[in-house]
């Protein structure tokens, strides 16, 4: 019997044995919550490369040790903990060492509602869909905040492009996934998921999937709409100043949140965690989540960059546009009772 | 244990610096960040009573959600005349910025 | 079994300080930037207590609104309207000015806060069981309450064109 206080030491091992069997500490710690977390941006940084490398007729990281160069990600990390962590002359302290570790803590908080299987989400709350909307709208604050903080001209400039083209594709996001949350009928993450047992939402919501999935590569920041970071422009944009364990905690919570997006387009348009019983449910999710991530990295090796207006002008006119249309043929089909056979 | 009255006095402190802020300060963006403050406490306000109400009363979160659209506009809009009685003036401190023409 | 839920006074005290210092440092700072980060950290007390409120969709939209736009404005209004880094456009207020921004702001708080305490038992102490779900907010928007959901709509469109022509640059 456990008991709290413990007295003895039979008592503590009982006590401590109870707390890292139940399900909570498995959920925050290690399922869907830690470790997994870790592992999954770990692999993520490795899979990019290769993959990358493979779409440019290249091999990519091989020798870093293990088959195909899977320790790649581990010597990447050494190496940035012991180089020189440079602040620049006059910029602010506790701003740029704070604001990468508040980085991670964002990108990482909206899996806490995010469900991996059909019990294995940490909270969950009636409220999922806008708690992720509140964490990601965090992010442009933030990175203009680090932008100033590093006080030069190119990651100033890079962190206002940045946060132009977050701002602007931050909207069609949102209300792309409106129609998925008419369809389902309730903002929590679980219930969405549960609705789309017998259709997944990407059939009857397909031009949201369209308009969410390019505005999730925007907010990312990827190819093609690379321009915060565009090389030859701006030197690394809004990180430049960034360097040794900074920059390692920027890439991860770049990553993090490359996986968080993915594993939203799963939780929305690509039915979670439902499929054959032959695999438990949590690794469908993952699996779906890695095809998804793979259709983001590859544009990265396959597209040119888009020039900043068209990038804006996009976000703000087209993507809304066609956003907001979907609501419309989204209520109109679902009055019009073609869904019914499928439960919605 | 946490009552009603305990959200009304936190409500009316941050009021008080609201009003403190609104009073003393002279640069502009510091008179926005105390109305934002005093807008908040009011918002707390409206929250607290809508719980404590019985039966509860859906009323509260309404009136809520609207301040806070409302209060958001606000601040676009008062930040967009700070822009532009800079551009003006070349100074956002409101004691000098008492003339009407310009 | 342990339990591992923080009580909720211990959650409303923590709450109280982050909101009343974050609003007193947002004022007093000397550089604009480190207030606004303070007002976002005030706000985000805010949200907590609408939270411990039960009203998580008002905690969430106020984290979105607030700190995700309002702030990001202000942050971005700052950077704009400075000369060069670290010239302060606040100097020191006089001292006569500053005890009566005091006293005027004390006796009203404490004006409040005397109603409060006279009104007494009136007040409820405990919190009725049960909360308002979500899912009611949408028919109350919509069904209840069309009209003030129609005009914010319009002050909303009034908001931002005025914003746009106010902040345009004449070429």
């Amino acid at each position: 019997m456990v008991v709290f206080p413990p007295t003895t030491p039979a008592e503590l091992i009982a006590l401590i044995l109870r707390v890292i069997t139940s399900h909570t500490f498995i959920t925050i710690i290690i399922f869907p919550g830690f470790i997994h977390l870790t592992l999954v941006v770990i692999f993520l940084t490795w899979y990019e490369r290769k993959l990358l490398a493979r779409i440019q007729l290249r091999i990519g990281p091989l020798y870093a040790g293990g088959p195909g160069g899977i320790l790649q990600p581990l010597a990447d990390g050494v190496k940035l903990i012991f180089k020189e962590v440079m602040i620049p002359y006059k910029a602010s302290k506790p701003l740029f060492l704070g604001i990468p570790l508040m980085m991670v803590f964002l990108s990482a908080l909206p899996f806490a509602v995010i469900p991996f299987g059909q019990h294995w989400v940490i909270a969950n709350i009636d409220v999922g869909l806008v708690f992720v909307f509140a964490m990601t709208s965090l992010f442009p604050s933030m990175i203009l905040i680090f932008a100033w903080a590093s006080n030069s001209k190119y990651p100033f400039l890079g962190g206002l492009r940045s946060l132009f083209q977050q701002v602007a594709y931050e909207i069609p996001m949102w209300i792309s996934t409106l129609s998925v949350v008419l369809l389902a009928g309730s903002l929590n993450l679980v219930d969405i998921v549960k609705a789309q047992e017998k259709m997944w939402f990407i059939v009857p919501a397909f031009l949201s999937f369209i308009v969410f999935f390019i505005a999730i590569m925007a907010e990312l920041e990827r190819l093609p709409f690379d321009l915060p970071e565009a090389e030859p422009e701006l030197v690394a944009g809004w990180y430049t100043e960034a360097s040794g364990a900074i920059f390692m905690l920027i890439f991860m919570g770049l990553y993090m949140k490359l996986y968080l997006m993915s594993s939203l387009v799963t939780v929305l348009f690509l039915g979670g965690w439902w499929g054959p019983a032959f695999l438990p449910q949590p690794v469908w999710f993952i699996i779906k989540t890695l095809i998804v991530a793979t259709f983001i990295i590859i544009p990265r090796g396959v597209y040119p960059r888009i020039r900043v207006d068209m990038l804006i002008k996009t976000g703000w006119t087209r993507l809304l546009i066609i956003a907001l249309a979907n609501i419309f043929l989204t209520i109109l089909l679902i009055n019009s009772g073609l869904l019914a056979a499928w439960g919605i | 244990m946490v009552t009603l009255a305990s959200y009304l006095i936190v409500s009316a402190a941050l009021l008080g610096i609201g009003v403190y802020g609104l009073s003393v300060k002279r640069n502009a963006i510091r008179i926005l960040f105390a109305v934002e403050v005093i807008v908040n406490a009011a918002n707390l306000n409206f929250a607290a009573f809508t719980r404590y109400m019985n039966p509860p009363q859906v009323s509260g979160q309404i009136i809520v959600f609207y301040s806070i659209a409302a209060a958001a506009m606000e601040a676009a809009v008062g930040l967009a005349l700070i822009l532009v009685a800079f551009r003006l003036n070349s100074t956002i401190d409101v004691r000098k910025l008492n003339k009407l023409k310009g | 079994m342990v339990s591992l839920v923080i009580p909720s006074d211990i959650s409303f005290v923590v709450l109280t300080a982050v909101t009343i210092i974050g609003a007193i440092i947002a004022l007093q700072a000397k550089e604009l930037i480190y207030g606004a980060i303070a007002l976002a950290i005030s706000f985000i007390g805010i949200a907590g207590f609408f939270a411990l409120l039960d009203a998580p969709y008002l905690a969430m939209l106020q984290i979105a609104i607030y700190v995700g736009a309002v702030v990001v404005l202000i942050l971005f209004t700052i950077m704009l309207v400075r000369r060069e880094r670290g010239e302060e456009m606040d100097k020191r207020t006089d001292a006569a000015e500053g005890s009566m921004g005091l006293w005027l702001a004390g006796l009203l708080a404490l004006a409040i806060s005397g109603v409060v305490a006279l009104a007494g038992t009136s007040l409820p102490t405990q919190a009725p069981a049960a909360s308002l779900p979500v899912s009611d907010l949408g028919p109350a928007l919509t069904l209840q309450y069309p009209v003030p959901l129609i005009i914010l709509a319009l002050l909303l469109s009034a908001a931002l064109l005025g914003a746009l022509v106010l902040a345009k640059v004449e070429r």
